[in-house]
């Protein structure tokens, strides 16, 4: 696979994980709490990027210990076997994310486990300094783990063909990508948008996202079976 | 109000507690204040608010922490919209 072809997936899977709503619903109640507390806007905008940070430094971890996992495993190419465990993933949460990401009720409630949820709003309430919100952006991919888990397979799959260089240049793209949707909100709430604005166009919308995160895991996970072993394994039978 | 009423806590699960005014009136105002109001206009409504559903609780031996909650939320309504909106969904954001 040549580097653009590498970059477009990475990318891509990088845009669907954006795509994912736990950190984005947390970045809202933390900073719903903090300047319903009166918190100075430096103060604020202190939480925000220790949330930031947390969730970048978290997001960057996991997907260099995807790849590094990877890369002890199989070397410098995956077996097919693992192409097609990973396309299986993609297309399983596809549609799982279709049936359950948000919950069926008003509001933005996603698929946790109503105590978890509890307990994560309360931790956004009672957090003052920037490191309790880095620790609370750690912890929010984490929660989101089970979902986001499968675009970073791949991620790493295509990663681990690449010179080393570009490895950590498709990680760092990957991580800048994947905070999109957290950049967005975090400069609208520092110039001095209205959370319920934020918050009801989130409502307004959350079943197209839902909609277009499933159907980007199925794309995905279409795409790579089809380039990485339809493909690949009709050359092997035609002798190229 | 002689004796504050009873308030049952959510699923029943805590126990019930007495009726606090300023607890009220402060997530009130933070809702207001979550909204970028100005602090003295969200002071105003937190009164008002807590006014009006003190008057509701008047007659009632016993509330839920729900039903509480969507009175103050009707009430809010009726003086700003935004922060009705985020009061009544600050359980429902994750």
């Amino acid at each position: 696979m040549d580097i653009i072809s590498s970059f477009a997936i990475v990318a891509f899977a990088a845009l669907i994980h954006a795509s994912f709503q736990l950190s984005v619903s947390m970045l809202t109640l933390l900073s719903g709490h903090a300047i319903g507390a009166k918190t100075s806007h430096n103060r604020l905008l202190r939480l925000t990027c220790g949330f930031l940070a947390g969730v970048g430094v978290m997001t960057m971890l996991t997907i260099s210990f995807i790849c590094l996992m990877f890369q002890k495993s199989f070397g410098e190419h995956a077996p097919y076997i693992a192409w097609a465990v990973a396309c299986g993933l993609l297309l399983g949460l596809g549609v799982a994310v279709w049936a359950f990401y948000y919950r069926r009720e008003k509001g933005t409630s996603l698929w946790l486990p109503r105590g978890l949820a509890r307990y994560l709003s309360d931790r956004a309430k009672v957090t003052k300094l920037s490191s309790e919100a880095f620790g609370l952006g750690l912890s929010s991919v984490v929660a989101e783990l089970i979902f986001i888990f499968a675009p970073m397979v791949i991620a790493g799959l295509v990663l681990i063909q690449l010179e080393p260089m570009w490895q950590l240049l498709g990680i760092a793209l990957y991580t800048v990508i994947s905070l999109l949707s957290l950049l967005i909100v975090y400069a609208l709430i520092g110039s001095g948008h209205r959370l319920s604005r934020i918050q009801k166009w989130r409502e307004d919308n959350k079943r197209f996202l839902q909609f277009a995160s499933g159907a980007g895991l199925l794309v995905l996970g279409f795409y790579v079976y089809v380039d990485q072993i339809v493909t690949a394994t009709t050359l092997a039978q035609g002798g190229f | 109000m002689n004796t504050p009423p009873d308030i049952i806590k959510r699923d029943g699960k805590r126990p019930t507690e007495s009726f606090k005014r300023e607890k009220l009136h402060h997530s009130v105002r933070a809702a207001c204040l979550s909204v970028r109001s100005p602090e003295g206009e969200a002071e105003t409504i937190a009164h008002k608010v807590s006014d009006a559903v003190i008057s509701w609780l008047e007659t009632k031996p016993e509330v839920t922490s729900h039903d509480l909650r969507r009175k103050a939320t009707d009430i809010l309504e009726s003086f700003h919209p935004e922060a009705a909106y985020l009061y009544k969904h600050h359980r429902l954001i994750i």
